[in-house]
């Protein structure tokens, strides 16, 4: 039996209104439950690759498919349906500074009440339990009633972890999730991400910039360049070559977190 | 010091501009001036006239207070009904009138110039046209200021939602949410805190408006007053308006002293 693709994009090209390529031609299976790392340097196309899984960036031309839905184009209950399944963790967070840890949270589920309930804030007791389950997933269920704004940037990192964790999905997508962070948050954030994976078996694509990162945290590391794919295997035979074919040029220290050259 | 950087000399300034600016003001000031005959001799020599009434209103009559209380009180409640319902009715036109968050073009468009409408005509000719429509006295006077509530806190709020951050809207999309939900969790707890600045601002600029309003039956102290003007009590005149000052140095305490907690 031939087992679905978690994401499969097929030829898919996308092209911004001022004329830039995001991506030029992208075939890309990525299977359930794998932690898929994609790096490349600035402008290589890895957020483009990421906002089309959930139709934040609409293909130009091809297509994408999660678990075998096509990703549709336009704004609709469609594509709200499809994104309910697929979490996205960002770089800058993007919680609501103002509201509450658990308010932030339960932003994930909204898709998933009525929309009278989310609307006058009850919240049904089964997606409160649902909310809190995430927050001890991250460690941070003691600051549930905290205004969002009032944590450190690792916790708030978490906060938005929880956020997608609450869409119970079955993909995340982390956008550049650690480039806020300082390096030992960047580490304990990058665990949690690959525990996620593990325990629950949520097909995960991060982006980094970091090579030592994506070589330590990968099972399978995604190379971009130009929006093309240019490199796709295992992160432990991943070479100094494989990344100076992705990056067009010698990795240096600033593109490792520890601050020296990868071996 | 010998080998450092040549220091970029200080850009010139630009007399031309600074010198037209400054004529152009004074000729446009002088030609307005005499435009309406505008003269500092004449002004002297009325200066006793304006001396003369001033003394006649003094003392105020505290005598009549009591007789202010109810039409004072009736201020205070046709600015709460104005502020109130013009309130809440310019969310939706606040929000369909920023850029960022209108879901079309031609909304926004028909939007704006329905605020500029709104904000052109002056609140003296909604309170004569209410006025009209449903008789002289209070319910005239609140219609008119929830108008002009609406005008006033649309225009400076649809200003701030489009300074909000776009990021944390488009994560609630991200999981799956409508647009009003992209509202309600993304959008509007950014601007939160200017709404509630902007609503005392308009309860303010009201108490002080309702004073006009009475000048055309729109009920509250302006009615007192302007009976009590058109018959030469000037004495319960300064009352009148030593009263009214009150309660908006009052009203102007309180609101700053909520804003500053706000923020």
């Amino acid at each position: 039996m031939i087992r679905e693709a978690a994401i499969r994009f097929e030829g898919a090209r996308v092209v911004y209104p001022n004329g830039a390529v995001g991506l030029a031609s992208v075939d890309l299976s990525i299977a359930p439950g794998e932690f898929v790392v994609v790096v490349g340097s600035s402008g290589a196309g890895k957020s483009t690759l990421l906002r089309a899984v959930n139709g934040l960036t609409p293909l130009s031309a091809g297509s994408v498919a999660v678990q075998g839905q096509p990703v549709p184009r336009s704004e609709g209950r469609a594509l709200r349906r499809l994104r309910a399944q697929v979490g996205m963790i960002f770089q800058d967070f993007r919680i609501t500074r103002r509201l509450t840890v658990m308010t932030n949270v339960l932003v994930g589920r909204v898709a998933h009440v009525p929309a009278w309930r989310a609307m006058l804030n009850l919240w049904p007791a089964a997606d409160r339990e649902i909310a809190f389950r995430a927050l001890e997933r991250v460690g941070i269920t003691d600051k549930a009633w905290v205004r969002a704004g009032d944590l450190s940037g690792g916790q708030q990192q978490r906060v938005g972890i929880a956020r997608a964790l609450a869409q119970e999905p079955a993909i995340i997508l982390a956008d550049e999730p650690v480039a806020s962070l300082d390096p030992v948050t960047t580490h304990q954030i990058m665990r949690d991400l690959v525990r996620i994976n593990q325990e629950l078996g949520i097909t995960t694509v991060v982006n980094l910039h970091f090579l030592d990162l994506a070589r330590r945290y990968g099972q399978r590391i995604v190379g971009l360049r130009n929006g093309e794919v240019v490199y796709d295997g295992r992160a432990e035979s991943v070479t100094q070559e494989d990344f100076r074919h992705i990056y067009g040029r010698d990795p240096d220290a600033g593109d490792v977190l520890d601050g020296q050259a990868a071996r | 010091m010998s080998d450092a950087v040549t220091r970029p000399l200080r850009p010139a300034r630009n007399w031309a501009l600074i010198i037209g600016a400054v004529t152009a003001v004074t000729l446009m000031t002088w030609w307005s001036g005499r435009g309406i005959r505008f003269s500092l001799t004449e002004l002297a020599c009325n200066l006793p006239g304006g001396r003369r009434l001033l003394v006649e209103s003094w003392p105020p009559e505290f005598s009549f207070f009591p007789r202010l209380l109810a039409p004072l009180l009736e201020t205070l409640q046709i600015a709460v009904v104005g502020t109130v319902i013009g309130g809440i009715l310019a969310v939706p036109v606040a929000v369909l009138a920023a850029r960022n968050l209108t879901p079309g073009f031609l909304v926004w468009f028909v939007d704006r110039n329905f605020m500029n409408i709104l904000r052109t005509l002056p609140d003296l000719f909604w309170a004569m046209l209410f006025a009209a429509a449903v008789g002289f006295g209070p319910i005239a006077g609140a219609l008119a200021l929830t108008v002009f509530t609406v005008a006033v806190i649309s225009k400076l709020w649809s200003e701030s939602l489009e300074a909000i951050d776009m990021g944390v809207p488009e994560a609630v999309r991200a999981s799956g949410g409508s647009w009003l939900q992209m509202l309600q969790f993304g959008a509007i707890p950014q601007a939160l805190p200017h709404y509630v600045s902007y609503a005392l601002y308009a309860f303010e600029l009201n108490v002080r408006a309702s004073m006009i309003l009475g000048l055309v039956g729109a009920g509250g102290i302006g009615m007192v007053l302007e009976t009590q003007r058109s018959t030469f009590e000037y004495p319960r005149v300064t009352l009148i308006v030593l009263s009214v000052l009150v309660i908006v140095l009052i009203i102007e305490q309180v609101s700053e002293s909520i804003r500053r907690r706000l923020i």
